[in-house]
């Protein structure tokens, strides 16, 4: 196209007698022929569709038909048979002058097989989805596994030698025994000290001597197998919110500070809130009275005794 | 757009944040001369950005930012697995070789720009900011070499902080404000760390973001011939077309780099170690035409400082100084020559620079396991010390496999030690079949590069 043609929305529509049938509203522009081949005129009923080849001249300020009579024979325009498609989609030459945001473009490619059309659209739309798919799995698989390759890493159960013989311990009464032991920390191995209550019963007929956890049947395979009516090891954390719980001589009881659970001396829950009695940890008592002890750590808060990695 | 099958989901969206409009606007953007594989380039930069940000989260995870644990926590995310699955050092990997292929892609996508003459007017802003992205990218490999702290990245670290310290005036206060002092340490290292993992990817953001941004509002450059009517006619929206393109250009560069970081992981060289005066540091691949450069250029400030300088001015200047529309490579000889020359140097001089360097034996790991055993049954360790273990008569071999001495240097002095050390005191291995030499070569060439104990164990 070699002069520019200039499209106002809105200028007057002529007839061939030089009256005035109506206003362009749009343009209905073939994606196939890459040119404009309909008006779309708003008379006083609707919109009705008219052929380029039935306009004679397009000037900016007004179109002529070339054509007598009202528009009433012409058919009329349907939105739901078109998709809108922005002002530069049109071809070079057009001037477009923006009174009415909207031209349309026939829904040609439909007529000639919608199906293709669109299902190559939709191909590359799940091609990309694929693809996207494909590198996104590959790496949230290894970063899942990396962040949780720490957390998995396996409970090691590294048995305690502790610097005491049980005939040193005294009949009945909690002893606080600290030892020294290692605390793993991804590369890091720190030295830290540790507490356990150490009891010592005076005899196996004594209901104390039976720890309350195992008495309920909390405790896993490896804490019934490593148990002894001898001595009963306590860990020094209350299972109610981990703060440490004393040993009152006058009362005979544990108390913790915190929010006052109340523990007999086999560390049955007298009262308070803790969901669950103190946990017993496996012990080994040697025939020459040397005590090795296994330090786990559990769960707090919960009525079951759940080990932690 | 469909009217049709919308989800709930999408129609919610888009009545609460417009979502319709925002897709419209990031995927409809018209491409002169519809899609094609070559723009695929910019794309594939962003996608290993991308690909360094999330590794490098990942590796931040693990990693102790101190001497006495940056090589330790190193070692620790390489022995890191999951479910039988190297997790740790596949994420390294991905890192180590992302850096190298985001270094390739960032030279591909300039030679490109500056060949098809798109930085010329009205992208000169444009061209500026991506200046600006080239010069954070070197500064991320610089930095991300030393945080593993073994012997490589600490000696590497010793010549490029030693570089900067000859700028004149402001090069030695430069040199100590960034070492933290006189020499590489505590310092040294957390300046690297924060600068590599906070300061410089907040600056990508916002120069990726200047430079999307200036890209939107000014458009693409398009082809560099055809007629604008055609070029006008032919256009295509971003979507689908193209991005199925970048797509697949993502997919073949991660590829490329998952590929890399299966067969081919980054080493760990042993911990730096300052008093090791037999280390020869070699620079980062990308680096090696500089450094052969600075072997040719006297006096050194001249390199070291004019260099750098001149590639930047000679890059911020270009689009002020070459102001012809003109954008065919084809009709711009002096251009297209001034590149083919410069690459070809580059080629000829990072050839020469790998050449130069010492070549380390390559191990495989089962030759190496019984050399190991060897090792032990002709009781070496009467003599030598290994990590810390052995004797004193003669020397430690705790670093022996990163001086570079060749398999057939390592079995002659195995077996004829004066041929090497006239005066030697080391017995003659003779009676070791062949076989058991190799391996043996091969044990003492891992040492100080492999086979560290794993601490997740």
């Amino acid at each position: 196209m070699s002069e520019e043609v200039v499209l106002r929305m809105g200028v007057p529509v002529l007839n061939e007698d030089g009256h005035e049938v109506g206003t362009l509203e749009k343009l209905v522009f073939s994606e196939t022929e890459r040119k404009i081949t309909e008006l779309v005129v708003r008379d006083l009923a609707s919109l009705k569709r008219i052929m380029i080849s039935q306009v004679r001249s397009i000037f900016p300020h007004s179109i002529t038909l070339a054509r007598h009579g009202t528009l009433e024979t012409l058919p009329v325009f349907d939105p739901t048979e078109f998709e809108e498609v922005p002002t530069w989609f049109f071809p070079p030459g057009y001037q477009i002058e923006i009174g009415s945001l909207v031209t349309l473009k026939p829904a040609d490619i439909r007529e000639m097989g919608e199906d293709a059309a669109c299902s190559r659209r939709e191909f590359m739309a799940r091609t990309t989805a694929v693809v996207a798919g494909l590198i996104g799995i590959s790496l949230v698989v290894p970063i899942g596994g990396y962040v949780l390759a720490a957390a998995k890493t396996k409970i090691s159960d590294h048995w305690v030698p502790l610097s005491v013989s049980i005939n040193q311990l005294p009949m009945d009464s909690p002893v606080s025994h600290t030892f020294r032991a290692v605390s793993v920390s991804g590369w890091m191995r720190v030295p830290v000290e540790r507490t356990v209550w150490l009891i010592r019963h005076s005899s196996p007929e004594d209901p104390m001597s039976l720890p309350a956890d195992e008495k309920l049947g909390l405790d896993s395979e490896l804490e019934k197998q490593f148990s002894t009516p001898l001595l009963t090891v306590l860990s020094p954390i209350c299972p109610h919110l981990g703060c440490s719980p004393q040993w009152i001589d006058d009362r005979k009881r544990f108390i913790c500070p915190c929010h006052h659970s109340i523990y007999e001396l086999n560390g049955n829950r007298v009262s308070g809130p803790a969901p669950r009695p103190m946990d017993s940890l496996p012990v080994k008592v040697g025939k020459d009275g040397d005590i090795s002890i296994l330090y786990e750590q559990f769960a707090i808060g919960i009525p079951k005794k759940v080990r932690l990695a | 757009m469909k009217q049709k099958g919308e989800s709930k989901l999408l129609k919610y969206l888009d009545e609460r944040i417009r979502l319709r409009s925002l897709m419209s606007f990031l995927l409809d953007e018209p491409i002169p001369g519809g899609a094609r594989w070559a723009y695929v380039f910019g794309s594939m930069v962003l996608f290993t950005l991308i690909l360094q940000f999330l590794t490098g989260i990942m590796l931040a995870f693990y990693y102790g930012g101190t001497p006495d644990h940056a090589w330790d926590s190193v070692n620790y995310i390489d022995h890191l697995s999951f479910g039988g699955m190297g997790v740790g050092r596949l994420i390294r990997g991905l890192h180590y070789w992302g850096a190298s292929m985001m270094v390739i892609l960032v030279g591909v996508h300039l030679l490109q720009v500056f060949l098809w003459g798109a930085y010329k007017k009205p992208r000169e802003i444009m061209w500026l900011v991506g200046v600006v992205l080239l010069a954070l990218t070197m500064t991320a490999a610089f930095t991300g070499y030393l945080l593993p702290w073994d012997e490589r990245a600490y000696w590497g670290t010793i010549v490029g902080t030693n570089m900067i310290g000859l700028v004149p005036i402001v090069g030695p206060i430069l040199k100590s404000a960034i070492r933290g002092g006189v020499g590489l340490g505590a310092l040294t290292l957390s300046h690297f760390f924060t600068i590599h993992t906070m300061v410089l990817p907040s600056m990508f953001i916002l120069f990726v973001v200047f430079h999307l941004v200036i890209f939107r509002r000014i458009g693409p450059a398009g082809p560099y011939k055809g007629d604008p009517l055609a070029l006008e006619a032919r256009k295509e929206f971003f979507y689908p077309r193209q991005v199925l393109m970048d797509a697949m250009g993502m997919l073949a560069i991660f590829l490329v780099i998952a590929g890399l970081s299966l067969l081919r992981p980054p080493g760990l060289e042993s911990v730096a170690n300052p008093s090791n005066s037999s280390y020869s540091p070699t620079p980062a691949w990308y680096f090696d035409w500089i450094f052969q450069l600075l072997k040719m250029i006297r006096p050194e400030i001249l390199g070291v400082v004019g260099l750098p300088a001149l590639i930047g001015i000679v890059l911020v200047l270009l689009p002020f100084v070459d102001k012809r529309p003109e954008r065919s490579p084809f009709r711009r000889p002096v251009a297209v020559l001034v590149t083919m020359v410069v690459l070809g140097a580059m080629m000829t001089l990072s050839v020469q620079a790998e050449r130069g360097f010492k070549k380390l034996v390559s191990l495989e790991p089962r030759s190496v396991a019984r050399g190991k055993l060897v090792f032990r049954q002709s009781g070496c360790i009467g003599c030598h010390t290994v990590n810390g273990q052995g004797g004193h008569i003669g020397p430690d071999l705790s670093e022996e496999g990163l001086v570079g001495h060749s398999e057939h240097w390592l079995v002659v002095q195995f077996v004829q030690s004066a041929a090497h050390f006239p005066h030697s005191p080391m017995p003659s291995f003779s009676y070791l079949k062949p076989d058991q030499l190799h391996d043996l070569a091969q044990y003492v060439s891992s040492l100080g590069r492999t086979g560290w104990p794993d601490p997740t164990k």
